[in-house]
């Protein structure tokens, strides 16, 4: 029936589909001509050169590509992809038990709950990074805090160090991993906890064996939703870092503001879109390998 | 907790029991899960707090509370050059949520109902902002407008920020045309109505919530958008994140507390606004709008 009533309609049907590409057309040459065309022009300035005054020449030259190989910046990407991954880590061990408590146990206050997280999340990342520095500082109510229960002393500090970047960053981003992992929470069956239950499973084998498994999905989206900022973050390693924890987006920044070697940052830039992509690769096959298995 | 073994056969009493096991386990609240949410709750609203306290301080110190005082909001409104950046920064807010809310809700459209190959290819197009890191994004706009000859400006961030939100209202619309009912619109053409005139009268119409709500947080997230402006602007009235980061750089400016917490507050009302739109015309409001699903 559906067939027929298709086959009838079918003039309206293809001036109706014209419509549609109509519709989509402008938004879509937008975002080629803007994003598309300058990302390209990313991967060929790269190999481009610079004139006497700075300004950015097109042609071949493999020397930005080739200072990657620089120790110093191997270092820089070595620094970011750690300072990236423990970032990634730590946010699932905070989002984790925040997202289950507020998904199995927040009752009636669950959306207030999870609107009170998000909303300040999208308010100014700076100025939000910026309280955190404070609240991070040597005279801050965090060191204080530890100082007082005898967990740093006089000498300890956040601010200036790597711990203080990764800090940052995850105060950032842990957002990203909580909406995922709540929404897959959420969606958990809780009659299959509670055969595990049955099943004599103790809390914490039903957890391993039954729940975590459940939300492995949301899990590994909020393992790239949080991947993707932290590794091309260069506000946290400015506001909480020094020169010694600094990450590949400050050096990015740097080629283009104060060091003005074009090419070289370019170069920089396909380099971290590179890393990002092999991590947005492995998430794809993961995942899809995942659906197989759901579907077997 | 001791739990009984229900054979098979015992099936029909299988529901009275599960309810009362969840209800057993509901009551008994795990204390150290509690504990580790206040904290992370404690944590995440204490650098809110600290800006928004000290910019009511009468002293010139993050550390110290002198007494209550509003000499630094006065600051902010006798600073011209912060001002002049708030009005660049609600410019390029309005400019570019009107360009990617009209480009985003056609493509959205578009999207869910054109079946070619065309619609999967711009289907793919929009998914690139989404999975690029903002650096990467302000360099490559940056670049394109270096590479055009056009010199940063205000306008230049405009198009930036149009480009990258157009993904967002897309994504915020997309699930929204697809729950609609395609057969609506039919209706409306069997009575008369061409295409375009049942798009504009009838599914326009029923998605100005989510239409409204995109508009608003789109606004938010321009206004409050730092990296891809940094980047993508000129010498002068540069926007207001622009200058609060050259700011905070260069130590500390208690100033940037009353800015920051107008900024915080004004944010923080735009986004619980576009959560609660949907609700104003008696839909299901909350936080899909934000994951777009």
């Amino acid at each position: 029936m559906a067939l027929l009533r298709h086959s009838s309609r079918t003039r309206k049907d293809t001036s109706g589909n014209r419509m549609w590409v109509w519709l989509m057309l402008p938004g879509t040459l937008w975002m080629t001509g803007f994003l598309i065309a300058s990302l390209a022009l990313v991967a060929v300035l790269a190999v481009g050169t610079t004139d006497e005054l700075g300004n950015p020449r097109f042609g071949f030259d493999l020397s930005g590509v080739r200072a990657l190989a620089d120790p110093a910046y191997t270092e820089v990407l070595a620094r970011s992809l750690g300072y990236a991954l423990l970032t990634c880590a730590i946010c699932l061990l905070i989002a984790y038990p925040v997202a289950y408590t507020i998904a199995l146990h927040g009752g009636r206050y669950k959306n207030a709950l999870i609107a009170a997280i998000v909303v300040p999340f999208f308010a100014n990342y700076l100025v939000r990074m910026y309280g955190w520095s404070v609240v991070l500082s040597d005279d801050g109510p965090v060191l204080r805090a530890l100082r007082a229960i005898g967990l740093a002393d006089s000498n300890t500090k956040i601010l200036n160090t790597g711990v203080g970047v990764v800090a940052g960053l995850v105060y950032g981003f842990v957002v990203f991993m909580i909406i995922p992992l709540y929404a897959a929470l959420e969606r958990l069956d809780v009659s299959l906890v509670e055969a595990g239950r049955d099943l004599y499973g103790g809390p914490f084998r039903t957890f391993f064996f039954v729940t975590l498994p459940a939300t492995r999905q949301g899990a590994a989206a909020g393992l790239v939703l949080v991947f993707l900022p932290a590794m091309g973050d260069f506000v946290s390693a400015q506001l909480m870092g020094g020169p010694d924890q600094i990450m590949i987006g400050n050096l990015i920044q740097d080629k283009f503001f104060q060091g003005q070697n074009w090419p070289l940052g370019s170069a920089l830039t396909m380099l971290l879109m590179l890393v990002l992509l092999v991590g947005m690769f492995g998430y794809l096959r993961r995942t899809r390998k995942d659906e197989a298995e759901v579907r077997r | 907790m001791t739990m009984v073994k229900l054979p098979a056969a015992t099936a029909p009493a299988r529901p009275a029991a599960t309810s009362r096991t969840r209800r057993g386990r509901a009551d008994r609240k795990p204390r150290i899960l509690i504990a580790v949410t206040a904290l992370f709750f404690a944590l995440l609203y204490l650098p809110i707090a600290v800006v928004a306290l000290y910019s009511f301080n009468s002293k010139k110190s993050l550390t110290v509370f002198g007494g209550f005082s509003l000499r630094w909001y006065r600051a902010f409104a006798h600073d011209d050059v912060i001002i002049a950046s708030l009005g660049t920064s609600l410019r390029i807010s309005l400019v570019a949520t009107a360009g990617s809310v009209v480009l985003g809700v056609a493509l959205a459209l578009g999207l869910v109902r054109c079946r070619t190959r065309l619609g999967s290819l711009a289907g793919l197009v929009m998914l690139v902002p989404l999975i690029t890191p903002e650096i990467v994004t302000g360099v490559a706009s940056m670049l394109l407008f270096k590479g055009l000859g056009i010199a940063l400006s205000t306008g230049t961030v405009m198009l930036a920020e149009i480009t990258f939100s157009i993904s967002y209202v897309t994504v915020i619309l997309r699930s929204r045309v697809a729950a609609l009912n395609p057969e609506v619109e039919e209706a409306a053409m069997d009575l008369g109505a061409t295409r375009w005139q049942a798009v504009r009268l009838v599914t326009l119409p029923a998605l100005l919530p989510a239409v409204l709500a995109s508009a608003v947080l789109i606004f938010a997230l321009v206004f409050d958008d730092f990296v891809l402006a940094y980047f993508t602007t000129g010498v002068d009235p540069q926007p207001l994140s622009v200058r609060i980061y050259s700011a905070i750089r260069f130590g500390v400016q208690p100033t940037i507390n009353a800015v920051g917490t107008l900024m915080l507050a004004g944010s923080i009302a735009l986004i619980a606004l576009a959560l609660f739109i949907p609700r104003l015309f008696g839909r299901r409001g909350g936080l899909d709008i934000l994951s777009g699903e």
